[in-house]
């Protein structure tokens, strides 16, 4: 691999560099095809055979063969994925029984069960609860994960190893955390209430999973847990792809390590942030596995956020028409997580 | 030659096909229900069994975990792959049935020479009726007593356990040591079935019932509960432990009494270290009515199946065995014709002399085709109350509306 | 950095941290070996009174461990051929432009994964069912899973193929290459790295997948670990310690695997893929 990084630096940041590139680009053929569409021709039989040629190599050797990439993959995403939520975003209008639950077809119901969601009492509770839950779950884990990844890219023996022990909450599957939480969080016999008090921390037990003004943590603890493996591996990467020589001018320059960190680590992560805190919110949003086990939502639902109603509302009460809504609902917010995403992508550089 | 040839062919594969088959036809019953999951179970053994002794009939026996079974019955049922046989737990069972989903059965059961609906205690049967037809039979049946902790009574100086709720609560009052990490009492409060469960039958036993929940009465044990919460006599954790963790925390000497049901006695006769008795869930008032949950499951047949009569010899077959179901699973028979055999422990069955009592106030969630989402808004309004929210009062109103919003009042 | 002992100090804190975070996975283990009623005791205990490792095998020998877990196994690694064949090329697509479409192609791969998995599982049964797919329900899941863990993919490999030189690509165009003998000779040996780390990673987490098996997958001896979990919650019973060993026991040998190849992974994915 030696020989490729000599290559690298050759095609370096250098405006020369990049212009003599460029301008190979836009000559090679090959390349030149690509930016353009193809041209209009006259339709003939005789072009016909001509015309299967051309795209059966274009698939191999030509724009065709990244649109025969990509369409693979969005083939099986609109199948597996798109198929379920045009499913959902109909069943959201519709009025929906047992009998009609294998069916497109059902008696359309307009915006009544948007009204009826809107109309529980429940309502703007789970919408706050839903607020407080995926800001602070993103936060706490955004932040440790961050505060994680640069202690960890400090030089230090055994720095690599332990980080890995960091990823052990990526491995373990949801319904054993949040069985795990929920005993170390029990009230009475939960073990972090035992460790706070001989901490002097508190000094009478927290039920954090029936005290309606902290429910909503007992989840939000457990998750920021799972998701911190997430954040800290996806921020390291980042970390390690800024180069070394920006710091050390900057530090020549006179930059304390805050402002390092201010004008160099956070603006070249710009890309890795987006990613990181679009792909942290539709995780959020996700995050079912960990209430069932904690709070089941409660108490007096202080503790539901709108995945788990929407879960609620179809598996528990089966009432699929308002599940349905409710999900189609959260679609707003990770359209917002969508736009957070492709703009970090704007920012890129590519190697 | 040729045509001969082919004609050979034709024939040689009919005997081949008919070698294949066996004399009879045979049938397949898929049967679904939550046992043998984890241990063998009513279903599962039974199910077998009446696969070994009907050579015409093949069982293909599923476990499907509890909190399972209703979506994959219903997801099953809209996609033409439902089960010729189910077991639900009793207010699920209003869902199906209320829809056309079970089998009338009324007709077969007035012709059978082993089912009759007189065997059967009331309240399960009132779970399998709907409109007046019957769709299933009972296949178990529990209730909810109060456990006590006997050596902790005598510590406390109380010699009776509690017949009302009031005496429940003084009696709670004076079990408790903060010190020793002892509360009075623990129940289970929680925001789900378990929750409604434990709660309903305290409405019932003021007057009220699922379609009328704001009850003086029902308030009023309500403020107890919340009492004894506040005062430190329960956990507050009441409102987020299931039963079994609940009992648990009983059963490691952590409350004097617990409200649950005879699923608990086994692992309590193992794991408590303590002398311990079961009374009748306390009334309001003194000699006041009597209630008290009913819980248990049901077996309903399918209305898709394509095999009715050998599905109903099923449900013949299993009730037939009703008689062994305690002494062999430690379930209670849904039946009065059924006398239970002395296990020998003496703390077992004197427990079990107490359900068996406390069967006869067992009264049925609904049944009611939307019985979840009345359980919702009762235990909502309960955890409201409980966790001062609302008053009493204003959460079982307010539980009342959605309630009445339900049932389209 | 001339303080020799700085290292040391950071080293210890570093201990410190993961001692914390590993907590919650000290207590499962410990919480498998209690009594039941041990469970419940308050205040509650750091270790044992009698520690009971029958459970293990009890629960090993009654729940057909090897067979969940060789399930699960497969399960994984369809989902991880799956998504590294369908996501790799998507990536580096998504990675090679900088245009409009390219934005849309990002939009609508987050955007597909609005619903969770739960709400999704009933249009994809009556889909499955409608093409007999039922009938092949390990694959079913694979194809449902795949599908959830493919964004997650993309975004981390079209990263890594930010990080190949375009003009590495480029001057083997020139060279005479197609555009596939280019991808398959030049781009995809220098990403290996990174792909290989996401690979992992999407074998990893797709291990716990739960909810498209549980309902998709019917017959026992085809269901993974994390569905056999589920059937010790019970109407009326759960048995904790069992639960907490079986978690032990489903999540210890990847956790090992993990343990080996974390040192590689976590350098696979921050060096990059040139170093």
């Amino acid at each position: 691999m030696k020989h490729h990084r000599i290559r690298v630096s050759e095609f370096g940041w250098g405006e020369g560099a990049f212009s003599s590139s460029l301008k190979r680009r836009l000559l090679h053929p090959k390349c030149f095809a690509i930016r353009l569409l193809p041209q209009r021709e006259g339709w003939s039989a005789a072009r016909l055979g001509g015309l299967m040629q051309r795209f059966l190599s274009g698939l191999r050797d030509g724009v065709g063969f990244d649109i025969l990439l990509i369409s693979i993959a969005m083939l099986f995403l609109i199948a597996m994925a798109g198929l379920p939520l045009v499913y959902n975003v109909l069943m959201s209008f519709q009025q929906v029984d047992m009998f009609t639950l294998g069916s497109f077809i059902r008696p359309f119901a307009g915006i009544q069960n948007y009204i009826d969601v809107v109309r529980q009492p429940e309502f703007w509770l789970v919408t706050r609860n839903t607020a407080v839950f995926v800001f602070f779950s993103m936060a706490g884990q955004f932040v440790l994960g961050f505060a994680l990844a640069l202690f960890f890219a400090q030089k230090f023996p055994g720095a690599a190893t332990i980080r890995g022990l960091f990823l052990v909450s990526w491995v373990m599957p949801g319904l054993v955390v949040g069985a795990i939480w929920s005993w170390i969080l029990a009230g009475d016999f939960g073990v972090l209430n035992a460790i706070l008090k001989s901490l002097g921390i508190i000094q009478s037990n927290i039920f954090w999973k029936s005290d309606p003004s902290v429910s909503i943590w007992a989840v939000i603890i457990a998750n920021i847990w799972l998701g911190l493996a997430f954040n800290m591996l996806l921020l390291s990467v980042g970390l390690a792809g800024i180069s070394r020589d920006l710091y050390e001018a900057a530090e020549l320059d006179g930059a304390n390590a805050f402002q390092r960190f201010w004008t160099i680590t956070l603006p070249m992560m710009r890309s890795t942030i987006g990613a990181v805190l679009s792909l942290g919110l539709i995780g959020t949003l996700q995050q079912f596995d960990l209430f069932p086990a904690i709070t089941e939502g409660g108490p007096a639902n202080t503790s539901t956020v709108a995945q788990y109603w929407s879960w609620q509302m179809s598996f528990q009460l089966y009432d699929f028409a308002k599940g349905a809504t409710i999900s189609v609902m959260m679609l707003v917010l990770v359209l917002f997580a969508s736009i957070i995403y492709v703009r970090s992508t704007r920012h890129e550089v590519r190697g | 030659m040729k045509l001969h040839f082919a004609a050979l062919m034709a024939a040689a594969s009919i005997g081949a096909m008919s070698l294949a088959t066996p004399a009879f036809a045979q049938v397949t019953l898929k049967i679904w229900s939550i046992d043998g999951v984890d241990r063998p179970g009513i279903a599962d053994t039974w199910s077998k069994e009446f696969d070994e002794a009907n050579e015409d009939i093949v069982v293909e026996y599923r476990a499907v975990p509890f909190d399972e079974l209703v979506n994959e019955t219903l997801r099953a049922f809209a996609t033409g792959n439902a089960p010729d046989i189910v077991s639900f737990d009793n207010p699920d069972f209003a869902m199906f049935s209320s829809r056309g989903a079970m089998l009338d059965i009324t007709d077969r059961v007035k012709n059978s020479e082993i089912l009759s609906k007189a065997q059967y205690f009331e309240g399960p049967l009132n779970s399998v009726t709907w409109d007046g037809k019957l769709y299933g039979i009972p296949k178990y049946t529990d209730t909810i007593g109060v456990f006590y902790n006997k050596d902790l009574f005598a510590k406390a100086g109380i010699t009776e356990p509690p017949q009302t709720w009031d005496e429940f609560a003084a009696d709670a009052e004076k079990l408790t040591d903060s010190a020793a990490g002892v509360y009075g009492a623990t129940f289970s409060a929680r925001a789900g079935e378990e929750g409604t469960f434990q709660f309903l039958p305290i409405i019932q036993m003021s007057g009220g019932g699922y379609d009328h929940v704001n009850t003086e009465g029902a308030a009023q044990v309500l403020d107890l509960w919340k009492k004894m919460i506040d005062n430190g006599w329960a956990s507050k954790d009441v409102l987020s432990l299931g039963q079994w963790d609940s009992t648990g925390t009983f059963n490691s000497g952590n409350a004097a009494m617990a409200v649950s049901g005879p699923w608990e006695v086994d692992r309590m006769i193992e794991d408590a270290k303590f002398d311990w008795g079961v009374t009748l869930l306390p009334t309001i008032t003194e000699g006041g009515d009597r209630s008290s949950a009913l819980g248990g499951f049901d077996w309903g047949i399918m209305s898709t199946t394509k095999h009715p009569d050998e599905a109903f010899r099923a449900l013949e077959f299993f009730s037939s065995k009703d008689g062994t179901m305690f002494e062999d699973f430690g379930n209670l028979p849904a039946r009065a014709d059924i006398a239970l055999p002395a296990s020998g422990d003496a703390h077992k069955d004197a427990a079990l002399k107490v359900f068996q009592e406390q069967l006869k106030y067992a009264q049925p969630r609904g049944p009611h085709p939307e019985w979840q989402k009345i359980s919702k808004a009762i235990y909502d309004a309960m955890q409201a109350a409980l966790t001062g929210q609302m008053s009493s009062k204003d959460a079982l109103d307010q539980a009342q509306a959605s309630i009445d919003t339900i049932l389209g009042k | 950095m001339t303080r020799p002992y700085v290292p040391w100090l950071l080293l210890a804190v570093a201990l410190a941290l993961a001692a914390v975070y590993l907590f919650p996975l000290y207590w499962m283990y410990i919480t498998s070996l209690k009594s039941g009623s041990e469970i419940f005791a308050n205040p509650p205990t750091f270790w044992p009174r009698e520690a009971d490792p029958s459970v293990y095998g009890a629960v090993w020998s009654r729940r057909t461990m090897s067979t969940f877990l060789w399930n699960s196994t497969l399960i994984a690694a369809g989902v991880t051929a799956i998504t590294v064949i369908f996501g790799t090329g998507c990536a580096y697509v998504l990675a090679r432009y900088r245009n409009v479409w390219v934005d849309v192609g990002l939009f609508a791969i987050l955007m597909l994964q609005v619903l969770p998995a739960s709400v999704m599982v009933t249009p994809l049964f009556v889909a499955f069912n409608q093409f007999g797919l039922l009938n092949y329900p390990r694959t079913a899941v694979v194809l449902a899973a795949a599908a959830k863990a493919m964004p997650f993919f993309v975004v981390l490999v079209r990263a890594t193929f930010m990080t190949v030189p375009r003009e590495l690509e480029e001057a083997a165009l020139v060279d005479g290459n197609s555009r596939m003998g280019a991808f398959f000779s030049i781009v995809l040996p220098l990403a290996r790295n990174g792909i290989l780390v996401c690979a992992i990673l999407t074998f990893m987490s797709s291990f716990g997948e739960y909810i498209y098996s549980k309902s998709i997958i019917q017959d026992p001896s085809l269901q993974p670990a994390s569905v056999g979990l589920s059937g010790f919650l019970g109407p009326n019973s759960t048995d904790w310690n069992s639960i907490m060993a079986y978690s032990a026991i489903y999540v210890t040998p990847i956790l090992a695997v993990f343990v080996l190849l974390q040192r590689r992974i976590v350098s696979g994915l921050t060096s990059g893929a040139l170093k």
